[in-house]
């Protein structure tokens, strides 16, 4: 007899989903980043992500599902700035699908890393697992004054104060490309299901689509020998892949091994936000 | 002495707080049973039967309502569709709902039907997946075409609440029918 607690032991064992039905992957091509933020304002426009102003900004509590990230290369002058855009990596052993007491973040046949809002109690124990910082916490009830509120997407929840949320992979749209297929009894094609980030991108470095299909877009990206993921030690197996800047390396820096080839992908992947590169940005 | 009386009020006290109780719980009790375990019929704008468009005169739900094939709502029809079928209807016209009909035809408004089969904003239901699967509109609003009124009928969908839908899902094996991410993104 299986009591709840077997249940939940096995629900919380690495890869309860061993096969994906879809296996929804996101590459994105550093090389080809502009650091434009098209992306951040297409997420912020698609997923009704409220302005939270200058004084919450200030306190950390920005809603921002995509984010930029800037890293400087060598010292000034001869300085040069790499950007990595950072969201929810979904990734298949989440950290914090482990936290969740209530299942409101739980991985699905899709290789989605799901946050259901109305099951969420905003206990926040997600956000301190997360080791990508990607999860937001609601502090407050947020409101569009009128008429933006007419330009909320009504195939996205708007959240309210104590829900956690994060990026979707914009499973509506998702949801939509698939009941296209089933109107024709087929699967996803390539290229159909598009997040908001995707669709803007105006260099195409951003790159969707399923994994389990050897001949999509994204899978010969996964070939790439550039492609690496962020934190990759942590075993949290991400489904954002990166494929590394390969510039010429700047003057005098001949000698980093940031650029070789020969560089394990660990060194050149860049490391995490923290005070002291915050310092060094500043 | 104090103390003394004190101890002589303890018993009206006692039964204040009975009683405060017991209005709370009862009012409690009197909203929930209200909201939730209810049928509910609001008053609409015009008095629209659907017993004589759906029942007798054996519209199609469709013709009407006729973005449920093809997408997420099903939609309320607009004036224009009304008044096209009724500019030919002579005999209807004096009739003081046809009559309020066509006041907001002239002044090129919208009615304001008060929605009756509603769920919360964090609730994506889709009309189209539903009728593509082949179930029957009468199954989750009931016999509309015998209600001159329309009622959400807490027999028949139990206030569309969750258990209810899952139910549904798990009997008919839906694809994917038990995951979140189908209804909740």
């Amino acid at each position: 007899m299986s009591t709840i607690r077997d249940k939940l032991r096995e629900y919380r064992t690495a890869g309860y989903y061993t096969e994906f039905e879809y296996h929804w992957t996101m590459a994105v091509d550093l090389d080809r980043c502009t650091g434009c933020e098209a992306c951040v304002v297409a997420c912020q426009a698609e997923n009704n992500l409220p302005i939270v102003g200058e004084k919450r900004m200030r306190q950390g509590r920005e809603m921002k599902w995509l984010r930029i990230e800037r890293y400087w290369d060598g010292d000034y002058p001869d300085a040069r700035l790499n950007f990595i855009p950072m969201l929810c990596q979904h990734c298949d052993e989440a950290p914090c699908e482990i936290a969740c007491p209530v299942f409101a973040t739980y991985h699905n046949q899709d290789g989605l890393n799901a946050q259901v809002y109305n099951r969420c109690i905003g206990t926040r124990t997600c956000a301190v697992y997360c080791p990508y910082e990607v999860r937001f916490f609601n502090w407050f009830t947020y409101t569009w004054d009128e008429p933006l509120e007419q330009q909320l997407n009504p195939d996205v929840t708007v959240r309210e104060k104590g829900v956690m949320e994060k990026c979707t992979f914009c499973v509506q749209r998702i949801n939509r490309a698939k009941d296209l297929a089933r109107d024709e009894d087929r699967r996803v094609a390539d290229g159909e299901a598009q997040p908001a980030c995707a669709q803007a991108c105006p260099t195409d470095a951003i790159v969707f689509g399923d994994r389990n299909d050897p001949d999509s877009a994204v899978s010969r990206k996964l070939e790439d020998p550039r492609a690496y993921k962020v934190l990759e030690e942590l075993n949290t197996h991400p489904s954002v892949v990166y494929l590394k800047n390969a510039r010429e390396p700047l003057a005098g820096h001949e000698d980093d091994d940031h650029h070789g080839e020969e560089s394990d992908s660990h060194a050149a992947s860049p490391v995490m936000w923290s005070e002291e590169s915050s310092e060094a940005v500043a | 002495m104090s103390i003394g009386v004190f101890e002589a009020a303890r018993p009206v006290i006692k039964g204040l707080i009975i009683a405060v109780l017991a209005i709370v719980g009862a009012y409690i009790g009197h909203w929930a049973h209200g909201a939730m375990l209810n049928d509910y019929t609001p008053v609409q704008p015009i008095e629209f039967s659907h017993e004589v468009h759906a029942g007798e005169n054996e519209i199609p739900c469709e013709y009407c309502h006729s973005w449920a094939g093809r997408s997420a709502t099903a939609g309320v029809p607009s004036v224009e569709t009304c008044v096209g079928c009724h500019k030919g209807l002579t005999e209807v016209r004096d009739t003081p709902d046809v009559v309020k009909l066509f006041d907001y035809w002239e002044r090129g408004e919208g009615i304001p039907w008060v929605k009756v089969h509603d769920t919360p904003d964090f609730v994506h239901f889709r009309h189209k997946p539903h009728i593509r699967g082949g179930v029957e509109c009468q199954t989750c609003h009931g016999p509309v075409e015998e209600m001159v009124r329309v009622t959400r009928r807490v027999d028949l969908n139990e206030n569309l609440r969750m258990p209810w839908c899952i139910d549904c899902h798990t009997e008919e094996d839906v694809a994917n029918g038990r995951d979140c991410l189908t209804c909740h993104y």
